[in-house]
Parts: structure tokens; C-alpha cells; sequence
């Protein structure tokens, strides 16, 4: 038999979060500082859970990287059946933060990777020739 | 671990797609099957834990209508959760209330039925299996992408290629086969493995462990009671290691190993006093072949970077130096998530006895290891059983 289907709709909270969500729009990335440890945060947090403080300033990540690795999605999940075959990658950026991102040109391990955004997300743009 | 536990019966479903059964006449089946091995009865019974991941069910509160239906009401009031290692969670959990002294015999049940939703939707929800915010929301992760991070680091930094990771599913499959418990019977080539679907590159299907239905079941017990019942073969639990990571892939800081998995086997090693030479079969989580792979390194079975030499020099065969899924694994065998760590525990309790048939691995000194991972790498536990 046929089971009564289940619709669940999510309300997901931003609070907080604005600066990061706006500098999507902006070829921006933001992460979190700690005031008090120096501890950065990507993704961002509003609170410092190593000293135990919320007194974190948002601090803007380089544009350059380093592409960590990386997969070619085929099979793609529910949401993103539209989307045309995309590929994910991890890229540290100069300063050292490893961020996932989307990746744009033929990617290889170990190439340079200029971070852009396209309003949802980060995409990082092969550069090697 | 303050009480010494030991396991004293084993039960486990067919796997496969399972449309025959709901969850709680395929939990029976395992159960059933553990009672029948153990010599008991549920009046033995002191407690249940239920290990069941639940979201592809319809059935999303599966353990009470499992304990109803297997007349276990009362005993049971706990489920627990760990991803694709819920199964070695629940076992954790028994374990531990044994060797507190809590209680003398503990029933330890895994389900999953994960094919009553279509596969998209089960991509979406393994999808969710990292972070929802900073990853599947906005860059459409899947679970094999997540290994395929993993499978494309290690063939960059180590020189691992699709060859041998496909060497990984020929293996599995060819042992399924006969399993007559197993999901995928058929045999396969590397030149199959190549050639099949692109899911998330590098990993094809034929790198990818199926979506399954099944249940496992193991029954533990304390040492005194293992004596009050007079149990002859009883397998012992010498160690059980756990480790966990980052939700974000991202911040583990390193794509060809898993931090969780090496910290439970150290943990594991040191509980014992063994080492992984002492290891003579194993059963690792091999949800993709890339990890298996990793799985050798993790465990200590090889160095980082070599662990494809075990399975070019067929050194995890029957017969080799540490026999490794000799079920099928969870690539052929099938990997219904709850079930997955209590079945690993099924097949060493299985081959330390001696009782596997045609899979049987000889033992000199009757060592065996289960490495089961939940999530990318999010949770991991390994655990040590002798005879």
C-alpha cells in the first residue's frame, strides 16, 4: 500500500548571520574572530565555545586558494534535480581556512582557485592554464 | 572495561530490498535468530537497545513497534543513533550497561528499512548526513560526494587508482555471492566497475554500497551469567574504541583518512593489548570502495598512501594475512544502516566460531576486529573480539 507522504517545511533561523548571507551577493566571504582567543571561525559562529565568549568580530577571508580535492556530482539529491551537473570542491584559502565551494573550469588537485560568489554560495574559478 | 562481556548469540536478515516485510517482522527475523543461537527466551531479557537511523521508514519511532511485535514491551527504552554506525552504537551501549553492572544480558537490535523512499529522496537525506546549512544547502552534497572528496585526494596525494578501488568491489561481490544473506549475489569485473554510472566521480555504482533493508541482532551477556548458562562458545569483547569529527567536511584538514576511525582503533588496540598484526579477520566499512582502502590505514593493516597494495596482492582474501568481509561487506552484503555494526558482530562471531562455511578464515589465534563508520568519518567505533 501506498503510505500517507510526509511534507516537512523548514523555517531555518539567520540571526546572526546576515554579514555572511549578504556577502554572497558581494564576492564576499566572511568568517568569525574571537576577540579573546584569536580563534577564526569558518563556517562562522556567533560564539567562541573554546574561551566561552560571544564577543567574535566578522573578518573578510582572502580570494585566493588552493583546491584541496574535489567530485563531479551526477546523481544529484532532491533540490538540486534541476541543477546541471555541478562540481564540489574543498579550497584552503591563503590565509588557511578550507572552505567548500563550487568549482568552475577543469579542476585539478593542488590548483589555484580565485573564490567568487553567485549570490547562494561560494564558487572558486580554476586559474592554471 | 570494569566487567569482562561476552557475546553468546547472533541473528541476521536476509538484506536486500525488502518488500516482503515491514520493519518489524524483518527486526523479528534477526531477533528470533539471536534467541534461537543464544538458547534463550525474552524472560532472559534485562534490556533492549534499539538502533535504527529511521529516516527513510515510514515507521520514524521504530523500536516500540519492533519490541510489540518481538513481545520485548517493557525491556526496551532506548533507541540510539550514529549515522551508518548506529549498529556498533546500540552494541556500545549494551556493552557498557553490562560491564557497569547494570544489568547480566543485554539484547541489541539493528534495523533499517531505507527503500521505502525513492532514491533522490534518500540522496537528500544522506545529503543532510555532514551540515544542512554550510553544506547541503547551499552546494547540493550527496553521501557519495562526500567519499568521492575523499577518493580524489587520495588517488592525488598517494597515486591510489580507479583500478583498485574497483579491486575492492570485485572482492566484495565475489564473496556475496555466496552469502545466501547477502543483497548483491553477482559476481563483478574491474572492467564492470569502470564502466558503471558515474554517481559522484570518482565514485561510480559499482563503488557504491546498495540501499538496503535489513536487521541484525547480538546478544550480550556477563561473564557470570555467560557461566550460569553454561554457554561453551562464547566470543569475547576485548576492547571497543570510539573517535568522531567534524560535522563540515571542510575543517578536517586532511581528505584521505578518517581522524574518528584511527582514534577508535588505537583506543581499541590499547584496551586490548593488541596490535593490528594480531588481527587475523576483519570486517571494515566499506559503504564506498575508497573505504576500504582507508579503512587498511586506519587500522593499521597498512601505511598511509598503501593500503591499495593489500588489495592488488590479495592479501585480504581468505587465506591472507588479515581475511577482511569475507560476507560481502557492505558493498555486496548491503548496508542497511541500523543493522550494519550488530551484522559486522554477526560475521566475527560467525568465523571465530567457525561456523562460516565456505568464507571460513583459519585462525591461529582467534582475533578478529569490526571498524564501523556513521556519517563521513563523523562517528566511528572499533571494537576487538577473541575466542
Amino acid at each position: 500500500m501506498e503510505g500517507i507522504p510526509l511534507h516537512l517545511r523548514y523555517a531555518v533561523p539567520e540571526k546572526g548571520y546576515e554579514k555572511f548571507w549578504e556577502g554572497l551577493t558581494r564576492n564576499e566571504i566572511w568568517g568569525t574572530r574571537c576577540s579573546k582567543c584569536g580563534t577564526l571561525y569558518y563556517p562562522p559562529q556567533r560564539d567562541c565555545s573554546l574561551c566561552n565568549t560571544s564577543d567574535l568580530e566578522w573578518v573578510k577571508l582572502s580570494n585566493r586558494g588552493k583546491l584541496m580535492t574535489y567530485t563531479l556530482v551526477k546523481a544529484k539529491p532532491q533540490g538540486y534535480e534541476n541543477q546541471e551537473d555541478y562540481v564540489i570542491g574543498i579550497v584552503r584559502t591563503d590565509e588557511g581556512v578550507d572552505l567548500m565551494c563550487w568549482i568552475r573550469g577543469n579542476p585539478r588537485v593542488n590548483s589555484t582557485v580565485k573564490l567568487v560568489t553567485d549570490g547562494k554560495r561560494v564558487v572558486g574559478e580554476i586559474l592554471d592554464v | 572495561m570494569r566487567r569482562r562481556v561476552g557475546v553468546i548469540g547472533v541473528g541476521m536478515s536476509k538484506f536486500g530490498k525488502r518488500d516482503d516485510v515491514s520493519v518489524r517482522e524483518l527486526s523479528w527475523e534477526a531477533i528470533r535468530e539471536a534467541f534461537q543461537d543464544a538458547g534463550i527466551t525474552q524472560r532472559d531479557v534485562d534490556l533492549v537497545v534499539a538502533g535504527s537511523t529511521a529516516y527513510r521508514g515510514v515507521e520514524l519511532y521504530p523500536a516500540p513497534p519492533v519490541s510489540e511485535y518481538s513481545s520485548l514491551t517493557g525491556k526496551s527504552p532506548i533507541r540510539v543513533e550514529a549515522a551508518c554506525a548506529t549498529g556498533s552504537a546500540a552494541a556500545f551501549t549494551a556493552i557498557n550497561s553490562i560491564a557497569s553492572g547494570m544489568v547480566d544480558l543485554v539484547l541489541a537490535v539493528g534495523f533499517d528499512k531505507m527503500t521505502e523512499v525513492d532514491t533522490q529522496t534518500s540522496l537528500a537525506i544522506g545529503g543532510r548526513g555532514g551540515n544542512y546549512e554550510w553544506e547541503f544547502h547551499m552546494y547540493g552534497t550527496t553521501f557519495p560526494a562526500y567519499y568521492a572528496l575523499y577518493a580524489t585526494r587520495h588517488m592525488a596525494v598517494y597515486g591510489t587508482t580507479e583500478e583498485d578501488m574497483a579491486l575492492a568491489s570485485v572482492k566484495a561481490h565475489k564473496y556475496a555471492s555466496m552469502n545466501e544473506k547477502a543483497h548483491l549475489r553477482n559476481r563483478v569485473t574491474v572492467e564492470d566497475v569502470l564502466k558503471s554510472r558515474v554517481i559522484s566521480w570518482p565514485i561510480k555504482l559499482l563503488d557504491s554500497s546498495p540501499i538496503s533493508d535489513g536487521a541484525a541482532a547480538v546478544v550480550f551477556a556477563s561473564e557470570e551469567k555467560i557461566r550460569e548458562l553454561k554457554i561453551d562458545t562464547p566470543v569475547w569483547i576485548e576492547g571497543m574504541g570510539y573517535g568522531s569529527d567534524t560535522s563540515s567536511i571542510a575543517r578536517r584538514g586532511e581528505w584521505t583518512s578518517l581522524r574518528a576511525a584511527r582514534d577508535a582503533a588505537n583506543m581499541a588496540y590499547a584496551q586490548s593489548r593488541r596490535s593490528p598484526r594480531d588481527v587475523e579477520y576483519a570486517t571494515v566499512h566499506d559503504c564506498f570502495t575508497i573505504a576500504e582502502i582507508m579503512a587498511y590505514e586506519d587500522l593499521g593493516f597498512a601505511e598511509r598512501g598503501r593500503g591499495a597494495i593489500l588489495l592488488r596482492e590479495g592479501q585480504t582474501e581468505r587465506g591472507g594475512k588479515v581475511a577482511v568481509n569475507l560476507f560481502g561487506g557492505l558493498k555486496a552484503k548491503g548496508h542497511p544502516l541500523g543493522a550494519t555494526g550488530l551484522s559486522m558482530i554477526y560475521e566475527v562471531t560467525k568465523q571465530l566460531r567457525e561456523e562460516a562455511g565456505p568464507v571460513q578464515q583459519q585462525f591461529k589465534n582467534y582475533v578478529a576486529l569490526t571498524h564501523n563508520v556513521g556519517g563521513t568519518g563523523h562517528y566511528a567505533y572499533v571494537s576487538i573480539l577473541s575466542r
